[in-house]
């Protein structure tokens, strides 16, 4: 770092303030929140933080004049969280910035009588809490310590939720914070605490969720999706997965990629299947066997994809929704059974022996006595994959002679 | 006045400094008013001189030392000046001028501490600065009167060394003839000590001072320790009793009464009780020694007094290790009891003093003035007076320290209302003890020989310190008293070392015989001073007490036995206890005693005493109390916040005193990071000085505490915490101008919590971890009873007793009831103990596993709770085995889709190779895909006790199955099949029965659950699907309970209770 004279520090810092005030003044949103982007690493933040290294009182700087001076809790934490930034210290860092953040939401309140200009900055505000709060996190953990960083910020958000929640202009901006709430309670693994905030967004009448961004919808869209998936209400997720695909940009691969990383598997458990070329376009390889293996009615295919990739399935939550479409696979077994058997002999083709298909599995190497696999056909009649009912004192499984095998059709299966 | 300079002093360091001038000049002009009226001649005199001297000293110490430290010593000197103007009698003058002068030297380094960059330069600068400053200023005053630095150094030495007391005696006597000019220099002196007291430094300046003492100074560290000590005492007894109060009170009033009464009303009217009783008591023991001594004692008094008094500001830093050390000789013991002693006995002085010297405003210096005189004349009136009036300039130290406190409220309520707060409260604190020792004081006062006074007058006169302490004991309360003693010995110890070292010039204060007896015993015992020197306090508070003191043949007196520290402990321990103020002040004084201890024990008192610890520790309370007074004060004096922060930090043991620590440091900060910001760069650097100053004074602290964490397993660690947590404050502190958040919460908490309830502590503040318990029973079979207090050790079984115990519960042939009762009393035991290793896994899996078979979950729940942690720290033991529970417990419990996501994922590889983990597995995805055919035949290879947990879900299985079956199956299904496919047959049993019993409980569950059974041709059961399809339900569980649990119904319970 160059020398910096106390001179230039000191005009660095002033400039800063200036901005700062300018920018309320003239409700410009856009260059308020560009002084609040703290990770963004802006050359003109980084010049500041090295300035406020070099000079140390800057308080009072701040007091000099009575326009900055009104804004002195929000500079004095921001400039500490510059500071401390600029030095790598990333948990003193976020603590001063949600000082700082705190003193921006009061001075917010009164800025956002009329209008809502300073939406953009607070969304900058919200967003360098979660991503300061992540980032500190994993330095605390690097260095032994708990980290709690994020957790504070949830409850930071919570509170600027509550700011932004109520009537007016303003409350656009509540389903960005909700958003940013979201990403961290997936991170944290807190998914409960979800709850409330939908609530308030799906209840509360001042919300009209259509005049919300298209951007903030299609993320509010995608969690939900994926707590739905969680709660294994598949029809929801799937719809809340789709609205999210419908709008998001559609040059988002990245985002694209994780909605269809949820909602190919809730399409599956309902018995669509996606494309190839889908999957190879975002990448979702991971899903290709899965789908072989429904096509096929390849148990062996099946487990051992989900085998291979147990680890992104149990991350990604997806594991157990996937696990279950074995019962999908068993019917497509005894689909082909039943189509070989009728293109033998169409008039016993109803009458499924049960050691044929023990034979048939013991071809695919899954290693299933008889009683196993009754089980399994009771499962699958009791779960109406499979239309007729099981004899057992000939083992035979009888099937309807009229649309042995229903198709899902994007109903999920009975459970 | 005190305010405003306060104010004006926070405001900038230069500014502050002339503030301090200014309150010192208030103060001083207050006092001068009072005093003027006195002695306004003599005094005028000798304080011009002494001015001439301190100003000089002062200024040239000022000068080398910071500029705060030298503000100080200005503000010490215009005190000094105005208060000898003031005090027109030499003695009283110089008392209260030294009074007034320690008060505005008090001011100045409180200014200086409320504002946090002044009072930061001031500590950091300041401390050293005082330091130098009452170095110097001790040399200049040992340099116009040498005997005066001899005598302080002797003071600290003496407080240390009883035979620095005697040292400080002849000191004294040397001041006393040195008469006003030496008063002047004693009151500098005194100033200096206060000053360098703040300092924390004390050591420092107890090591400055012993050199240009030299005197008798040897037990310099000592010494200065016993000057802590009796600083510390006073401090202690401030905090503690209200000794500091019962002194500031007295010191208010008399002094006050002129000049202070506004201090002491405002900030006082707590603390100038409790300062003035600390005070008092701390120098009234020197001073009576003095004072029997006459003026020359008058004069060493208050150069003791002021050392002392300047020892226990320094020693708050100092006076920590001098309690430390003190402790050991029973010095600071009976330091501390002798100030609390003294306070009493001063403030009686005082009364008396102010009632003959008529003036009732300037009571102080007027009881001063005429006490001087008095006591010039009479050698008891005088030596009370005298006494008083060191009291007061004791008091009016931690007056001052107080009004300096004040001042820095008012500067901080100006700056920062917080701090102001804080002083007030810990003024309260204060004030409590205070007030009680006022009240003694006021009926010493009311009696103009006061009666309490009298007889201290008498013992005064004939052992004017203990004399005055056991009045003061008996007319201060019980709690007082109790410091009184402890401190009326200490002084007497003091004495007696002065004496020993300059035994001529002390002789007027003990008998020659006595100090050859206290002379004796202390070479007897050099290598535990400390004891040595508390059991001679208590004899010769003993002997005074008994009016025995010049009557008793000290020549041929017996030397007490060499094991004296225990002895003096129990003294210690003692006093403490007499008073419920006490009791509070313990609380505060063990935080103080860290402190204390800090300096000593880095000297050498750490090492000493353990019984010292002790002492420390109920002295620490006081300690505590004054340290809280004297944090306020403190902030004005950045040494003496230091030292209180130091005090504070140690007597809050650990947790109060960080924090108290942290936040006196923070608020101070903050109030210094205004002014800093106000004053600009100037500032900081006397900030960080203050910094330093309290680091010092915390790593002084920190030395302190671990000594004391050695002996008390319980309070180290969390001495530990806070000392980690003060030094913590003190680097922020010195970080940041601005203050840190842990200072400010600290101080905060330190002046609301301990100031308002010495007593009561926050829940938070109980350092749970101390009531980790070293068990010594040996009884294998205990039953579990839910603690409610803390442990008892003996009823806590060691280690390897509990392991014998978990032996004999494995072995047992009794019910799960009772074992459970065993287990979780072994659990509580390990915990109590804090004993995590191998066999607490052991203890938690046979818990577990016994709750498993039984069903008992909740206590497998807790069991499985605290495995996971004991696993996750990496104790040995059957890992997998538990987490195969755990998954079990996931999956057939909760139907948390994430839960079991989030287990599954957790699990190693090696984990998913594991036999146990495997069949968990394989449960999972059993109950996931409903395959009850698989479930059952896992729940019959299942391994360890996967089956318990797996029983939990058979009912639900089954259910699900059979309904499966009567949907998918048709026309009907063998209920022999349905025996031998959902596990009712059980093959184990005896061969021929097993098919039957199986088939007969098969039906009985099926007709329960409204399955629709007919007998088929040959009579075998069928289950006849399509009826039961819509016939089947779930029945509820016979042994429901409304709570849901089982496990406590009621017959349970009784079931239990008649164990």
């Amino acid at each position: 770092m160059a020398y910096l004279s106390m001179g230039e520090a000191h005009r660095r810092i002033a400039d800063y303030l200036n901005r700062f005030s300018d920018a309320v003044s003239s409700q410009d949103g856009a260059s308020l929140s560009l002084l609040l982007s703290l990770s963004s690493n802006s050359p003109s933040l980084l010049s500041l933080a090295d300035a406020l290294n070099l000079f140390q009182d800057t308080s009072r700087v701040i007091k000099q004049s009575d326009k900055y001076s009104q804004y002195t809790e929000i500079f004095i934490h921001l400039f500490r969280s510059l500071q401390t930034y600029r030095l790598g210290n990333l948990a003193d860092a976020y603590q001063a910035f949600e000082k700082s953040a705190n003193a921006f939401i009061q001075e917010f309140r009164n800025w956002e009588s009329a209008s809502a200009w300073a939406l953009e900055a607070l969304y900058v505000v919200a967003y360098e809490i979660r991503v300061l709060a992540e980032r500190a996190d994993r330095e605390l953990a690097l260095n032994g310590k708990s980290p709690e960083k994020l957790k504070a910020a949830g409850s930071f958000l919570m509170k600027m939720f509550g700011v932004l929640a109520g009537k007016g202009p303003k409350r656009v901006g509540a389903l960005y914070v909700t958003c940013q709430l979201f990403k961290i309670y997936f991170k944290l693994g807190t998914v409960h605490l979800c709850r409330s905030v939908i609530r308030s967004i799906e209840t509360a009448r001042i919300f009209d969720f259509e005049e919300f961004p298209k951007r903030d919808k299609v993320t509010y869209m995608y969690y939900t999706g994926r707590l739905e998936v969680f709660n294994e209400n598949f029809p929801a997720a799937d719809h809340k997965l789709s609205y999210a695909l419908m709008h998001c940009n559609p040059h988002c691969e990245a985002n694209i990629r994780m909605i269809l990383k949820y909602l190919i598997p809730v399409k599956l458990s309902m018995g669509i299947l996606p494309k190839d070329w889908l999957l190879e376009k975002y990448k979702l390889v991971e899903y290709r066997d899965v789908v072989q293996a429904l096509k096929r009615g390849d148990l062996r295919l099946l487990r051992h994809a989900l085998q291979e990739h147990e680890d992104r399935f149990l991350r990604s939550g997806v594991y157990l929704v996937l696990e279950k479409l074995e019962l999908q696979v068993y019917q497509r077994l005894v689909k082909k059974i039943y189509i070989i058997q009728k293109q033998k002999d169409p008039n016993k083709a109803h009458q499924v022996k049960l050691e044929v298909i023990v034979k048939a599995l013991k071809w695919l190497e899954m290693d299933m006595d008889v009683d196993e696999v009754e089980c399994i056909m009771a499962i699958l009649i009791y779960k109406n994959l499979v239309k007729g009912y099981f004899a057992h004192k000939s083992k035979v499984v009888v099937l309807s002679k009229q649309d042995p095998f229903p198709k899902l059709n994007g109903k999920p299966v009975d459970s | 006045m005190m305010n405003q300079g306060g104010t004006t002093e926070t405001v900038a360091p230069a500014e502050t400094y002339s503030l301090e001038n200014q309150h010192v000049v208030d103060a001083s002009q207050g006092q001068t008013s009072s005093y003027i009226p006195q002695t306004t001649g003599i005094d005028a005199l000798s304080w011009t001189i002494h001015r001439a001297d301190h100003s000089s000293t002062q200024n040239g110490i000022l000068a080398s030392s910071t500029g705060n430290y030298q503000y100080d010593y200005h503000t010490e000197p215009p005190t000094r000046n105005a208060q000898g103007g003031l005090n027109v009698a030499p003695l009283t003058s110089s008392s209260s001028s030294l009074g007034t002068s320690n008060v505005s030297q008090d001011y100045n380094g409180y200014a200086s501490y409320p504002n946090s960059t002044d009072p930061y330069g001031y500590g950091s600068a300041g401390y050293p600065s005082y330091y130098n400053s009452y170095q110097q200023q001790q040399q200049s005053n040992h340099s116009s009167y040498p005997q005066q630095q001899s005598n302080h150094s002797s003071y600290p030495q003496q407080q240390s060394n009883h035979s620095g007391y005697q040292q400080q005696q002849s000191n004294h006597s040397g001041y006393q003839q040195q008469q006003q000019s030496n008063h002047s220099s004693y009151q500098q002196q005194q100033s200096n000590h206060s000053y360098s007291q703040p300092v924390g430094a004390y050591q420092n300046t107890g090591v400055p001072y012993q050199p240009l003492s030299s005197f008798q100074n040897t037990g310099s560290y000592a010494g200065p320790a016993s000057y802590s000590s009796t600083y510390y005492n006073p401090g202690d007894y401030q905090t503690a009793g209200g000794y500091p109060s019962g002194s500031y009170s007295n010191q208010t009033t008399s002094w006050s009464d002129g000049n202070y009464t506004n201090y002491t009303t405002h900030q006082y009217t707590n603390y100038t009780p409790e300062s003035a009783g600390a005070y008092s008591s701390s120098t009234a023991p020197e001073p009576s020694l003095h004072y029997q001594q006459q003026y020359k004692q008058w004069a060493d008094y208050y150069s003791q007094t002021e050392v002392s008094c300047a020892p226990g500001t320094e020693n708050i830093s100092s006076t920590n290790k001098s309690h430390v050390a003190c402790p050991i000789p029973g010095v600071s013991g009976g330091y501390q009891t002798s100030n609390s002693q003294t306070p009493p006995s001063y403030t009686p002085s005082w009364r008396p003093d102010s009632g003959s010297s008529a003036l009732p405003s300037v009571q102080p210096t007027a009881g001063i003035s005429g006490a001087n005189d008095v006591y010039w004349q009479h050698g008891a009136p005088s030596s009370q007076v005298h006494h008083t009036s060191p009291m007061q300039t004791q008091s009016q130290k931690p007056l001052d320290s107080r009004t300096y406190d004040s001042f820095q409220d008012q500067q901080k309520a100006v700056y920062s209302q917080g701090p102001n707060v804080h002083y007030h409260a810990t003024q309260h604190e204060s004030y409590q003890l205070p007030i009680k020792t006022v009240q003694p004081l006021d009926t010493r006062r009311v009696s103009k020989l006061q009666i309490p006074t009298n007889p201290r007058i008498a013992s005064n006169l004939t052992f004017s310190l203990p004399k005055t302490d056991k009045d003061s004991f008996t007319t201060s309360a019980s709690a007082k008293p109790a410091h009184v003693s402890v401190s009326l010995p200490t002084t007497n110890q003091k004495v007696m070392c002065n004496d020993a070292a300059d035994s001529i010039l002390k002789t007027g204060m003990f008998p020659k015989s006595l100090r050859g007896y206290v002379e004796r015993a202390l070479a007897r015992c050099k290598d535990d001073t400390q004891t040595c020197q508390a059991v001679m306090k208590e004899i010769i508070t003993k002997a005074t007490a008994d009016g025995t003191l010049y009557t008793r043949d000290w020549d041929n007196e017996p030397l007490f036995p060499l094991p004296n520290a225990d002895a003096a402990d129990k003294d210690s321990f003692q006093y403490s206890t007499p008073g419920a103020a006490l009791l509070k002040h313990k609380r505060s004084p063990s935080i103080r005693p860290k402190s204390r201890w800090e300096p000593l024990p880095e000297e050498k008192l750490l090492d000493k005493s353990a019984s010292m610890v002790t002492d420390t520790v109920k002295y620490g309370g006081w300690m505590n109390a004054n340290e809280r007074d004297r944090k306020p004060f403190v902030g004005n004096n950045e040494s003496k916040e230091n030292h209180l922060s130091a005090t504070r930090y140690s007597p809050l043991d650990q947790k109060n005193a960080s924090r108290n620590m942290q936040r006196l440091v923070k608020k101070q900060r903050f109030a210094d990071g205004f002014k800093a910001a106000d004053n600009g760069d100037a500032s900081s650097d006397s900030d960080k000085e203050q910094s330093l100053t309290a680091y010092y004074s915390s790593a002084i602290v920190l030395a302190n505490t671990p000594e004391e964490r050695k002996r008390r397993e319980n309070r180290s660690k969390r001495f530990e915490k806070r000392q980690g947590q003060a030094e913590k404050s003190h680097f922020k502190p010195k970080n940041a101008g601005g203050g840190n958040l842990y200072g400010r919460r600290a101080s905060a908490l330190v002046l609301s919590k301990s100031f308002e309830d010495g007593g009561t502590r926050a829940v938070e503040d109980i350092d749970w971890d101390s009531l980790t318990v070293k068990g010594t029973c040996h009884e294998i079979e205990k039953r579990y009873l839910r603690l409610t207090s803390a442990p008892d050790p003996t009823s806590v079984r060691p280690e390897e007793v509990l392991e014998k115990a978990l032996d004999m519960v494995q072995k047992s042939e009794k019910n799960y009831l009772y074992k459970c009762d065993q287990l979780k009393s072994i659990r509580q035991d390990l915990t109590v103990q804090h004993i995590r290793n191998q066999l607490t896994v052991k203890v938690y899996e046979t818990h577990a596993r016994l709750a498993l078979e039984v069903g008992d979950l909740p206590e497998y729940n807790q069991c499985q709770s605290q495995l996971k942690t004991l696993y996750a720290e990496g104790i040995e033991g059957c890992h997998m085995e538990f987490s195969a529970y755990n998954l079990l417990g996931v999956i057939l419990h909760s139907n948390n889709y994430r839960d079991l996501l989030s287990s599954m994922s957790r699990l190693s590889v090696e984990a998913k190779e594991d036999e146990a983990v495997k069949h968990a597995l394989a449960v999972r995805a059993a109950v996931t895909s409903g395959n009850y055919v698989l479930f059952f035949r896992l729940y019959k290879t299942a391994p360890n006790l996967n089956t318990c947990l797996m029983d939990l879900y058979v009912e639900k299985m089954r259910y699900k199955a059979v309904s499966c079956m009567s949907r998918s199956y048709r026309p009907t299904i063998p209920v022999s099949y349905i025996t031998q496919v959902l596990g009712f047959t059980t093959p184990k049993n005896e061969e021929c029965d097993q098919d039957s019993y199986g088939l007969g409980e098969c039906v009985t569950w099926l007709k329960a659950h409204g399955a629709c059974l007919i007998p088929d041709n040959s009579g075998e059961m069928l289950l006849d699907t399509k009826a039961s399809c819509s016939s089947l339900y779930m029945p509820e569980p016979e042994d429901a309970v409304a709570h849901g649990d089982a496990s406590l119904a009621v017959n349970d319970f009784l079931t239990r209770t008649s164990l």
